[in-house]
C-alpha cells in the first residue's frame, strides 16, 4: 500500500506556498490556532476518501468542498484572501509517483475546481478515517438519515467517522498487534464497544452504558477501538486524528501515543494536530530507535501566510508553540520569584 | 568580583553580595549530622540558599548521569533538597545569621530539561520544602520565602547580573 509522501499548497486558505515532505509514519502538526493545522488534515484525507466506496464518485473537488463546507459551497473561498486575484493549487504525491492535483481561483464557484491525476490516483486505495476535534458518536443516531434527507451545517469528516464507526467487526481471527492495542484500549476505557442499531453502548461489569453517559475523552478512544476491531485501521491505512487531548485526561496521554506509535509499527500513517504539551512530550519519550515521527511546525512568516518547518528532533523542534507556552509561565514563575535582584 | 566554581559551572558574582561556601567539612564542622546547602550568598534585602548539581559536566559518569535524572524525575531528589535546606536553615537559626528572607535555589546543569519540566520540578519543590504553613497559608515566621529550579540557560535569563557557564567550553 503506498503512503502519502509531499503536499504542495499555493494560495490556499492561509499558506501562500507549502512545499512540505511528509513522514511514513506518524507526522505531528503543531502550531498556534489560525497557522492551517487542521486544513492540512482536511486536505490529506479529501484525496484518500476518494479512492473508495461512494466517495470515489465525488471526485477530488466535491470531496475538498464537502470537507471544508465553505458558504454556499463555493470552493473558491478557499482561496487564499489577499487583495488580487489568487489562483490556488494544491498537489498530493504518494509513493509511487501518483500525483493529484486541483486548480482553482477565488472566484471559482461550486466544486468546479479543475482536477488532474485523478484517474490513476483513484486507481490504488488508500483507506483512512478523520477523528474530528469534537465526538460524534454520541450523536449518531439519526444522524446519518438526517444528514441524507437535509442540508446541514456539519462537515462531512463528521458523516464520514460515524459510518466508519459502523462498519461490522472485521472477519477472521484477530492478529496479535489488533489484540494487544485492543486490550490496552479496554484498559484505558474499561470495557468494549457495542452496537444497537444506531446506538454505541460501552459494555463492562457495570452493563451496557450509553455513549452519551461517557466522557467524551473515553468517546473518543472507544471509537479509536472501533477502528481497529473494524480494521480500517491496518497495515496501509491512513489515520488523521485532529487534537487526540481534547476532552483527554492527561493521565490517559501517555496510552494514546503508545496507540498511535504501535499502529505506526504495524504500517498505519498517522496526521495529527495538537495544541498539548504533555501529548508531545509522550512522543518524546516514548518513541522507540525505529520509530519514524516527524514534527511539523506552522507559523505565520512577516508576510502573514503561513510556512512549515519540520524536523524529527523533538528539541529541534522551531518554533514549538507548545514549548513557547510553557517558557512564558516558567519565566512568569521566575520573575514573581527572582524580583527586585 | 566573588566566583562560584562548582564542577564545570562557573558563576560571577556581583560586587554587591557575599558568598560562602556552606557545604564545607572544615568550617561547617557538625556534616556528620546535619546536611548543607552548597553556598550560602547573602543580598541587601535576603539570603539566598544556593545548591548546584552538574550532570552534564563532562567528567560526570553515564552511571552517575542517569541516576541524578532518575531521582530528579520520579520527585525523590526532592527528599534529599528538602533535608539540605531545613538543616542548612536550622544551622543558620541557631547561628543567629538568619536575620533575612531566605530563597532558595537549585541550579542543574542539564540543558536537556525544557520549561514544562522545570515548572513542575519547582512546584513539587516548594511542597516538600514546604513554602506554605497548614492549609496552605502563609507561615507566621517563613523560613523559606520562595524557591526555584533552574538551568543554566533559565539562571542567564533572569539573573543578568550573575552570569553562569560551563567551564569546559
Amino acid at each position: 500500500m503506498s503512503k502519502l509522501i509531499q503536499i504542495k499548497l499555493e494560495n490556499f486558505t492561509a499558506f501562500a506556498y507549502l512545499d512540505q515532505t511528509l513522514s511514513q509514519g506518524v507526522n505531528v502538526l503543531i502550531g498556534v490556532n489560525g497557522t492551517g493545522k487542521t486544513h492540512l488534515l482536511k486536505i490529506l484525507y479529501a484525496a484518500c476518501s476518494i479512492t473508495v466506496g461512494e466517495d470515489a464518485e465525488k471526485g477530488f473537488g466535491q470531496k475538498l468542498r464537502n470537507v471544508f463546507n465553505p458558504y454556499e459551497g463555493r470552493i473558491g473561498r478557499l482561496s487564499r484572501r489577499d487583495s488580487k486575484s489568487a489562483n490556488t493549487k494544491i498537489i498530493i504525491t504518494r509513493s509511487g509517483g501518483s500525483k493529484i492535483a486541483a486548480n482553482f481561483s477565488n472566484h471559482t464557484k461550486s466544486s468546479d475546481a479543475k482536477i488532474s491525476g485523478e484517474l490513476r490516483w483513484q486507481k490504488e486505495k488508500l483507506i483512512s478515517a478523520y477523528i474530528p476535534v469534537k465526538e460524534i458518536l454520541a450523536h449518531a443516531p439519526g444522524f446519518l438519515s438526517t444528514v441524507s434527507k437535509r442540508e446541514i451545517a456539519f462537515e462531512e469528516i463528521y458523516v464520514d467517522i460515524i459510518k466508519s464507526a459502523f462498519l461490522p467487526k472485521l472477519m477472521g481471527p484477530i492478529d496479535q498487534y489488533r489484540s494487544k492495542l485492543l486490550h490496552a484500549l479496554q484498559e484505558a476505557i474499561d470495557g468494549k464497544v457495542i452496537i444497537k442499531g444506531e446506538y454505541f453502548f460501552l459494555k463492562n461489569k457495570q452493563g451496557d452504558l450509553e455513549f452519551t453517559l461517557l466522557s467524551e475523552g473515553v468517546r473518543k478512544l472507544a471509537l479509536i477501538w472501533l477502528l481497529i476491531q473494524n480494521g480500517t485501521l491496518l497495515s496501509g491505512s491512513i489515520l488523521f486524528w485532529d487534537e487526540p487531548e481534547a476532552n483527554l485526561n492527561p493521565a490517559l496521554m501517555g496510552k494514546v501515543v503508545e496507540v498511535i506509535l504501535e499502529l505506526q509499527r504495524q504500517g498505519v500513517q498517522v496526521f495529527l494536530t495538537t495544541h498539548n504539551y504533555v501529548l508531545l512530550k509522550e512522543f518524546d519519550l516514548r518513541k522507540k530507535i525505529n520509530d519514524k515521527i516527524q514534527y511539523i511546525s506552522l507559523f505565520r512568516d512577516e508576510f502573514d501566510a503561513v510556512s512549515a518547518k519540520s524536523t524529527e528532533d523533538y528539541l529541534s523542534i522551531n518554533p514549538n508553540a507548545i514549548a513557547g507556552t510553557f517558557d512564558d509561565i516558567y519565566d512568569q514563575e521566575l520573575k514573581r520569584s527572582l524580583a527586585g535582584i | 568580583m566573588p566566583i562560584i566554581i562548582e564542577k564545570d559551572i562557573q558563576i560571577n558574582l556581583p560586587n554587591y553580595v557575599i558568598v560562602r561556601r556552606f557545604d564545607d567539612e572544615s568550617t561547617h564542622c557538625l556534616s556528620h549530622c546535619m546536611k548543607a546547602v552548597d553556598y550560602i550568598i547573602e543580598m541587601a534585602d535576603r539570603i539566598v540558599f544556593l545548591e548546584i548539581k552538574d550532570p552534564d559536566n563532562p567528567n560526570a559518569t553515564h552511571k552517575d548521569r542517569n541516576k541524578f535524572f532518575k531521582e530528579l524525575h520520579s520527585g525523590t531528589i526532592d527528599n534529599n533538597l528538602k533535608t539540605k535546606f531545613r538543616d542548612s536553615f536550622l544551622y543558620e537559626w541557631a547561628c543567629g545569621r538568619t536575620t533575612k528572607p531566605i530563597h532558595f535555589w537549585f541550579l542543574i546543569g542539564a540543558e536537556n530539561l525544557d520549561s514544562g519540566q522545570l515548572v513542575r520540578r519547582t512546584e513539587s519543590l516548594k511542597i516538600q520544602l514546604p513554602i506554605n504553613g497548614p492549609g496552605g497559608k502563609p507561615w507566621r515566621n517563613a523560613f523559606v520565602v520562595d524557591c526555584e529550579v533552574m538551568n543554566l540557560s533559565a539562571w542567564n535569563r533572569q539573573l543578568l547580573n550573575f552570569p553562569a557557564k560551563r567551564i569546559s567550553t
